[in-house]
């Protein structure tokens, strides 16, 4: 029963339904490539993924903001700049400067994480679960991580005098590539997993 | 009125004997036209049936509720309205400072272009880039393929690049990140709140304006809305 409905597969350019019946297929209709060869795209994505990772942990370590006050500098991480938020007194954007660069990317490490790894479980046959969903969730949240660059940015833009002064730090560097790394890696999972991973109860 | 339609059955394999498959499976021969009927839904991967709808009605997955697909002509005419209004006001909000900054006698502005370039002089290079491309890059893209899209199906030619310009639109949309600029433009905002005095510049208003019509219309519009558009404007040529 099952079979039937995953010998069709959407494109994601032109979202035409399309026969998955070659392992290289190209659209019908847009002639762009659906999907390439499964292993391929694996090690891919994991690779992505992994890259992500490693900048991240730089990205929490070094200075995303440097701000010097009258000759005294003082370097911001991205979890120290939420904590003197919440000690400021200005709660909601403490959370939401939390919540965009620290829990943002943990949860999308983790559901891509899921995916990657479920998808051989799936092809064994036992679990059931749903990854197109979880896929669609990282697509929306990923780019909300970039908040705290572009905050870094406009400060640093804005705040240009002698006395006080503020530039961005290698963190953000670091975490700019995590973004892009990121993004890429959900990128390149194949279509094929997911459905795969819908089927495979 | 955006109505649920309820006329949309479920095209699962399970439920119905798909008349349209038994033919060309016994052959083995699949058969293009027949495929073109069918959507998958982008969110749950769910098998339908399309159907002609009437105008100002929208298309919805029976199983999860996402947005299938609506009436295609008058999409693709607002979308060329609307990207010709936002193409006008990005251009307001990357001449005009956002906000101004007064902190200690010396006043700040800020602008897009500013801003990318105090990250180049800084030798963040990789920052800047990106932010380039994700603030200024990608929104201009994405709005100057509406135009170039809206152009050449006017005159029905150049089936070849306009096909290649809707497959790029689909890519370059998920690279354009204003809303979320114009999201940390408060966040700063508040950060600066107890130290500066800030008054709002022009084109704060433009830029706002600028996300309101690219969340609202430019990003929610599917790609298989531009395709059956295009398909149908260029196969009425060749009749």
């Amino acid at each position: 029963m099952q079979e039937k409905d995953s010998k069709y597969i959407r494109c994601p350019y032109c979202e035409s339904v399309n026969i998955d019946d070659k392992e290289v297929l190209y659209c019908r209709n847009c002639k762009n490539r659906i999907s390439g060869k499964k292993e391929l795209n694996l090690h891919i994505a994991w690779a992505m993924l992994i890259t992500a990772m490693i900048f991240y942990v730089i990205a929490n370590i070094y200075p995303i903001l440097v701000i010097s006050k009258l000759g005294v500098t003082s370097q911001n991480t991205i979890i120290g700049g939420a904590i003197a938020l919440w000690e400021e007194g200005s709660y909601p954007i403490s959370l939401i400067i939390f919540i965009a660069s620290v829990f943002v990317p943990l949860l999308k490490f983790v559901l891509i994480l899921y995916i990657l790894t479920n998808y051989k479980k799936t092809q064994k046959g036992s679990k059931k679960i749903d990854q197109a969903k979880l896929y669609h969730i990282t697509e929306i949240i990923g780019p909300w991580s970039m908040i705290d660059v572009f905050v870094v940015a406009i400060l640093a833009t804005v705040v240009h005098m002698t006395s006080v002064n503020i530039t961005a730090g290698i963190g953000a560097t670091a975490f700019v590539l995590m973004v892009f790394f990121t993004m890429l890696s959900a990128m390149s999972i194949d279509i094929r997993l997911m459905k795969e991973g819908n089927n495979g109860d | 009125m955006r109505q649920n339609l309820s006329l949309l059955k479920k095209w699962r394999s399970r439920t119905v004997s798909s008349k349209l498959f038994a033919l060309s499976y016994s052959k083995g021969v699949y058969l293009n036209e027949d495929l073109d009927d069918l959507i998958i839904c982008s969110h749950c991967h769910t098998l339908h049936k399309k159907i002609v709808l009437p105008h100002k009605k929208i298309a919805k997955c029976s199983a999860c509720g996402h947005k299938l697909y609506s009436n295609v002509e008058d999409t693709f005419q607002k979308a060329v309205a609307f990207s010709i209004t936002a193409f006008i006001l990005f251009i307001v909000a990357n001449l005009f400072p956002i906000i101004k900054v007064y902190i200690t006698g010396t006043e700040n502005d800020l602008t897009i272009p500013a801003m990318i370039i105090t990250l180049f002089n800084e030798g963040f290079y990789v920052v800047g880039t990106i932010v380039l491309v994700v603030i200024v890059v990608a929104p201009l893209i994405v709005l100057s393929s509406y135009l170039m899209l809206g152009l050449l199906t006017y005159f029905k030619i150049f089936k070849g690049f306009s096909k290649y310009l809707i497959s790029f639109l689909v890519v370059s949309k998920n690279w354009a990140m204003v809303d979320i600029f114009f999201v940390s433009i408060l966040v700063a905002l508040v950060k600066l709140f107890g130290y500066a005095r800030i008054t709002f510049g022009v084109s704060s208003i433009a830029l706002l304006l600028f996300v309101i019509i690219d969340v609202a219309f430019l990003k929610s519009i599917k790609p298989i809305e531009l395709w059956t558009y295009f398909n149908r404007v260029y196969d009425a040529r060749k009749r």
